[in-house]
């Protein structure tokens, strides 16, 4: 078999000269790790918790409600990070998300024994409270991924 | 928000430039998310061009004018400070440095870079490439394609553009802290990936003068 490749028209058009900034801004595409974080939310949160969590970045950046701030992007990184290293019991529902007063993002979730866990993430770190130890507090960004191993444990 | 900033730095860019896509209605470009990181005007001075949108200000070199690390660094630093004092900045959800530069010809030939197919480098077609890559804290989005076309001042040109964007993320970057560190990170990985990708022959030809 012959593989023939065809001459395609330009894909990559820069229209009033190359750095004239108005041209640059047209060629910006979305950050090209989306894929890997949408790929993470679907496989640990599950469709709902991809599509809510779409829903929010995309329909609700500029704030929410009537006293809904806007999302913090440190909290939605924050998420993000907590996200890839917490392990979620199988066999429970899928973690829950919602957005917060305080321009937040809250994670919420059943352990193995149906208790319920909570994590709040904002522009200054995450907040949590697990129903089974009745424990709460907060954590700073650097210790999230010992937070998602304390919860898991 | 154009005001305020306006207020701060129309010594050195007294001019105002409306973009187009500040024609489109607000709620629009609020729910299309490349939409909404566009900037919406333009500051015009001297040297460099300052954009500012809704969730964005860059700071941009003027059609080639490269006029150097150094001199960005330093015309950063006044912007930043102009900035801080404007009031406006709240969060900062992503700070980068983006070169862009474009090459007569196919510029595949020259570059540590390409496609194969069953092991054969594709030749003489229209290639698009696109990457990401991490270095630390720093993502990097590698876009180099041999089918640009640029219109200049003596009429359209084809070619090809190496495209760097790099950047540090909400939890890893404070404006106004380590700020301006960070935009020496980000030139300096960009510069080291740009001349890593040159093969000698087409660095050769470009002529570099080091600085």
């Amino acid at each position: 078999m012959t593989l023939t490749l065809q001459t395609q028209p330009p894909a990559y058009v820069l229209v009033e000269g190359l750095r004239e900034s108005a041209s640059v801004s047209t060629v910006r595409r979305a950050a090209p790790d989306g894929w890997a974080r949408e790929e993470l939310l679907l496989r640990k949160l599950g469709p709902k918790g991809w599509g809510r969590v779409y829903h929010f970045r995309n329909y609700y950046a500029s704030g929410w409600g009537e006293n809904g701030r806007v999302l913090s992007p440190k909290a939605l990184d924050a998420f993000f990070r907590f996200v890839e290293n917490a392990n979620f019991p199988a066999g429970k529902s899928s973690p829950s998300v919602f957005l917060t007063d305080r321009g937040g993002i809250e994670l919420c979730w059943e352990d193995r024994n149906g208790k319920s866990v909570q994590v709040e993430f904002s522009a200054t770190g995450a907040e949590f409270y697990q129903a089974a130890t009745d424990e709460e507090g907060m954590v700073t960004f650097n210790d999230l991924a010992r937070l998602s191993q304390h919860l898991a444990a | 928000m154009p005001g305020l900033l306006f207020a701060q730095i129309r010594e050195k860019y007294p001019e105002q430039k409306t973009l187009p896509v500040a024609q489109l209605p607000e709620e629009i470009r609020r729910q299309d998310p490349t939409l909404v990181i566009l900037p919406l005007m333009q500051f015009l001075g001297e040297n460099f061009i300052v954009q500012l949108g809704p969730r964005v200000i860059n700071l941009v070199t003027k059609p080639n004018m490269y006029p150097g690390w150094p001199a960005i660094e330093q015309e950063l630093k006044w912007l930043l400070e102009r900035i801080k004092a404007s009031g406006f900045v709240g969060e900062t959800e992503r700070l980068g440095a983006r070169y862009i530069d474009f090459f007569g010809g196919d510029v595949f030939s020259g570059l540590r870079l390409g496609l194969q197919i069953n092991d054969k480098p594709i030749q003489g077609t229209q290639t698009d490439i696109t990457t990401f890559l991490r270095k630390d804290a720093l993502s990097i989005r590698l876009q180099v394609t041999n089918g640009a076309i640029v219109a200049t001042k003596e009429g359209p040109k084809t070619g090809s553009v190496l495209d760097i964007d790099a950047w540090f993320g909400p939890l890893d970057v404070d404006l106004f802290g380590n700020g301006l560190a960070r935009f020496a990170e980000a030139h300096y990985a960009t510069k080291g990936l740009f001349f890593g990708l040159l093969k000698p022959e087409l660095l050769s030809k470009l002529n570099p003068a080091y600085e």
